[in-house]
């Protein structure tokens, strides 16, 4: 239950920049996402975070404290790791006691701290097993287990739903949220999958080589991407990107347009349209995707009824004005429609 | 149509059984040929040795009695063997206690990201690639009486007062062989754990630092679990190799002084080949084999994992019947340990430790070696000098010219240097072809069918022949071969040679061969292959890499082989370097230190050069047969 604040952390091995220059501010109790593709730094900024990796430089504040000084249990903070790390030969009881063991608090409390955790997460069955008797969900919460069994003031997760199959995924991060409201903690919750930060967040800080892009509230982030990355990561399908001139725009800009906004119809409705040849239709339950080519661009849009439209026929698509994004086409960010 | 009693007239046909149990022909002809040689090349020299541990051989009216076991209750009766097991106890408590820990430290060591590091991983393996003989050529003169370079160090540092005859005290001598098995043990070690360690997930020690435990904890709690059974397979390997120390023991000590050095092995070799008490020599060398194959049959009990309980449902109390109170959160005390030591001044304190220990493994392994050629490029008479020093008075490449060109030489040993290299080299190839030829397709037998009764048990059996000391082998050997007329002929090394390669081959092969996905071979089925052509036109191109391991791995191990060459071979026509090497000894005139040296020097050369540039190849070799002793 701590604040974090991080200013101009920069990290480096060697010759490689791998952090640079982020400043963060997460409040008390928050539910903060990182997100961004993989190898982008976030596991790198959690170890920092976690005091498992030196900084290079800048400073790493909790309620206030620099701690970057401090060794990582001084710090207390818990990680959950993506391939959870349980101790293979102790079983799930003396894995989750393991961090108390270390800090010589006698046994009678730890057996209630253990029950506690146990309880908390439903494995209650299991504490006698070895880790390697136990499923991939399982392992997941006594790796979470071991985690708040100490009550630390910040929980760190290093993806910790990408080992799961996908049914569990969604089931487990209702109960990381459930847990995170119930012991208002702290959490910070390392994903690349940006459907999983939507749904957990309160805030999601955007990440691409090691810079920070954007640090906001989910549907913030979804509505207005500070530059077209960010745009193009949030969102699935993938916002449609094309150059400004070929939609009576400017050629320095980029519009950009999500697949969902972007709807058959013949421009009455909508000032904005785009005409070409259909290549493809894809069925995804309730409606259809579109794929149509367009100046040498395949660009994406959805319709209820396909009935009357088949690949090779020339289709005109249209969205609202308010669905349409400008980018600057070579720094990236995001510009209000000027033109 | 109505269902009635009767309406099973319908002729069922019975499924074709499945051929579940059965390999196909071609899988029992690939272990064939390895089987069968293995029968006839270790197999019947076993039992022929077995016998004669039943009978008394009369060496001068040749004639042979049935005794029945009183060979075996002399032997039991015989004080000087159960010295001798006393002394092959404490060598090999020694030699594995000090190979497993240093073995491990080495292994903590290269698991680290340090400049250099790729470089003292080949530097590390040198003194376990080297030539046994060489290794007791080194170590003797470091510890000789008068000249020795201890002595000559110890006189450049101003304490000549301490130079003393370091193998004048039996007990010394004992703890210096076994310093020295451990010096060319310890890599095998370090390299079985280096793989371990290599194959733990990083983060497991990152969660342990987060909860708080500090280096020694982790090493206790969290690396040493996670060793535990390639320790138990490293240090069932060790003890094997200490009980069976031969090589280093006839060049160091010869058993000596006195008795302090005989152990069971040197004392089998003694019954055997100086008394020509052949039944004797066989029943104690039997009780030597018994005795490795119980260590490692309770090694693999005492330290073997036990079994995860089953992961069937726990029976919990019922939830529904007893009215459950919640368990409560305890709030924990912060974390108030403060650190002794500040952190940065910790890391920097850890930083300096760990250089020192870079450089200590580096010193360790390498400053002998280099040493050794220091000493081979140093004029003959530097090593009689009075007092005696580590310096060398000039530099020269005459030893070399001396073994190399016959130059300037009257030792008849060092003119037979040249052969024997040559020698060395034809047989170590012919040997590692051969048997590498076999063992390929063993091992993909092996490595395909190995859930199949009769490919488990001869695999088994296979790896049996490891545990038999080469001491019990080269008996019968002797004898048959004397009768044959395969002394001193190349056959008779290829034969002898090969009862150690045919199972290496086999076992690093089969290696190889379990890597490959078995839809490869089902994918070349479907394309037309026959079993055949699928074999060498498909597998045996994908294995290569396997099969140059193997052949630079077996001719390593012929290279180095001292034993069976010594016993094997005669005359020139078929002396290897290292009987030459140990040829010298027997010369003993200190103007033939010098080429000696110089030929110890260029029979290390082939093993240096691996562990440098083939150091992949050898590293494969080693955690998958660890053979070699
Ligand atoms: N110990 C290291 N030495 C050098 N580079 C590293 C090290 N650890 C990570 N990196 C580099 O830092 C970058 C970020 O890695 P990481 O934080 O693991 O990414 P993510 O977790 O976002 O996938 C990667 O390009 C990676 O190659
Ligand atoms: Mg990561």
């Amino acid at each position: 239950m701590s604040s974090i604040n991080i200013a101009g952390l920069n990290k480096r091995y060697g010759q490689t920049h791998v952090l640079k220059g982020l400043d963060l501010s997460i409040k008390n109790g928050e539910f903060i996402s990182f997100l961004g593709p993989s190898g982008c730094g976030k596991s790198t900024l959690l170890f920092c975070i976690a005091g498992l990796e030196e900084i290079s430089d800048g400073s790493i504040r909790f309620d206030g404290r620099e701690i970057s000084d401090l060794g990582p249990r001084e710090r207390n903070i818990a990680l959950v790791f993506q391939d959870y790390a349980l101790y293979p030969h102790m079983t799930v009881r003396d894995n989750i006691a393991f961090p108390l063991r270390q800090q010589k608090i006698d046994a009678a409390t730890i057996a209630k701290q253990v029950a506690w955790a146990a309880d908390v997460l439903g494995i209650q069955a299991l504490l006698d097993r070895l880790p390697a008797a136990l499923s991939g969900g399982q392992r997941q919460r006594v790796a979470v287990g071991r985690a708040i069994v100490r009550n630390p003031s910040v929980l760190l997760m290093d993806e910790p739903l990408s080992n799961l199959d996908a049914s569990l995924r969604v089931h487990m991060r209702t109960e990381i949220r459930r847990l995170q409201k119930e012991l208002g903690i702290t959490v910070i919750f390392v994903t690349h999958d940006q459907e999983e930060a939507m749904v957990l967040s309160d805030r999601i800080a955007v990440m691409n080589n090691g810079v920070l892009q954007q640090f906001a509230a989910p549907m913030d982030v979804y509505s207005r991407p500070a530059n077209r990355f960010v745009a193009g990561f949030i969102g699935s399908p993938q916002m449609n990107f094309l150059p400004g001139d070929l939609c009576g725009g400017a050629a320095d800009h980029v519009v950009g347009v999500r697949p969902h906004d972007l709807k058959p119809g013949n421009g009455i409705a909508n000032p904005f349209t785009l005409s070409g040849e259909l290549v493809l239709v894809e069925p995804a339950g309730p409606f259809q995707f579109l794929d149509i080519a367009i100046g040498g661009h395949i660009v994406r849009a959805t319709c209820t009824d396909i009935a009357g439209l088949s690949p090779g026929e020339t289709i005109t698509v249209g969205a609202s004005p308010e669905a349409l994004r400008y980018f600057n086409a070579d720094t990236g960010a995001r510009v209000s429609h000027s033109r | 149509m109505t269902l009635t009693a009767d309406a099973p007239k319908i002729d069922i046909v019975a499924p074709r059984r499945r051929r579940v149990g059965t390999a196909p022909a071609f899988a029992y002809l690939t272990v064939a040929p390895v089987l069968v040689l293995m029968v006839l090349i270790v197999g019947i020299p076993l039992l022929y040795s077995l016998y004669l541990s039943f009978n008394s051989t009369n060496p001068i009216t040749k004639k042979w009695i049935f005794v029945g076991f009183a060979n075996y209750s002399r032997v039991f009766q015989n004080a000087d063997f159960w010295a001798a097991l006393g002394r092959t106890a404490y060598f090999s408590v020694l030699a594995v206690v000090g190979t497993t820990v240093l073995g491990i430290i080495f292994a903590l060591v290269l698991n680290q990201r340090f400049f250099g590091r790729g470089l003292l991983r080949s530097v590390v393996l040198i003194p376990w690639a080297m030539a046994p003989v060489s290794i007791g050529v080194l170590w003797s003169f470091i510890y000789a009486g008068n000249f020795g370079l201890l002595n000559g160090l110890l006189h450049d540092l101003g304490l000549g007062s301490l130079a003393t005859a370091w193998f004048g005290d039996g007990f010394r001598a004992l703890n210096l062989v076994a310093i020295t098995q451990i010096w060319n043990q310890a890599p095998l070690t370090a390299l079985m754990m280096l793989s371990a360690l290599q194959s733990m997930p990083g983060n497991l020690h990152r969660a342990a630092i987060l909860d708080g435990a500090g280096p020694v904890r982790r090493f206790f709690s969290i690396t040493l679990p996670w060793l535990k059974s390639s320790l138990l397979f490293s240090t069932i390997v060790s003890t094997i190799n200490a009980l069976m120390t031969f090589d280093i023991i006839w060049i160091m000590t010869r058993g000596g002084p006195g008795a302090a050095t005989t152990t069971l092995s040197w004392l089998g070799y003694v019954q055997s080949f100086q008394f020509l008490r052949f039944g004797e020599g066989a029943a104690t060398l039997y009780l030597l084999t018994m005795l490795s194959l119980a260590l490692a049959v309770l090694y693999f009990f005492v330290l073997s994992p036990k079994k995860p309980k089953p992961a069937s449902e726990i029976p919990g109390k019922p939830v529904a019947t007893i009215p459950r109170v919640r368990p409560a959160m305890v709030v924990i005390p912060p974390w108030n340990m403060r650190p002794l030591i500040h952190p940065t001044t910790q890391r920097n304190l850890t930083r300096v430790f760990f250089g020192i220990g870079v450089l200590a493994i580096f010193v360790w392994s390498f400053l002998p070696v280099a040493i050794l050629i220091m000493i081979s490029l140093s004029p003959p008479t530097d090593l009689i000098r009075t007092p005696p020093s580590v310096f060398p008075s000039s530099l020269t490449l005459e030893n070399y010219r001396m073994v190399l060109m016959a130059e300037g030489t009257t030792s008849v040993q060092a003119q037979r240097v040249p052969v024997a290299l040559f020698n060395s080299f034809v047989i170590g190839a012919i040997v590692s072809l051969i048997n590498v030829a076999l063992g390929t397709f063993a091992g993909y037998g092996f490595a395909r069918y190995a859930n199949r009764r009769f490919f488990a048990v001869s695999l088994w059996a296979l790896l049996l022949t490891r545990m038999v000391p080469a001491l019990t082998l080269v008996l019968p050997f002797f004898i048959l071969f004397r009768s044959m007329g395969l002394i001193d002929t190349y056959l008779g090394v290829i034969i002898a040679y090969s009862t150690i390669l045919m199972p290496l081959a086999a076992w690093m092969m089969k290696a190889s061969f379990e890597n490959l996905p078995a839809s490869l071979e089902r994918a070349a089925q479907i394309d037309g292959c026959s079993r055949w052509t699928m074999f060498i036109k498909v597998l045996v191109p994908i294995v290569r890499p396997g099969i140059i391991a193997a052949v630079i791995f077996c001719f390593l191990v012929s290279w180095n082989e001292f034993l069976f060459a010594m016993i094997l071979t005669t005359t020139m026509k078929t002396q290897t370097i290292p009987v030459i090497i140990a040829g010298f000894l027997n010369q003993a005139r200190f103007y033939e230190y010098g080429p000696m040296f110089a030929a110890s020097v260029l029979a290390i050369l082939p093993p240096i050069a691996i562990a440098f540039f083939f150091q992949r190849y050898l590293v494969q070799g080693a955690l998958s047969g660890a053979v070699k002793g």
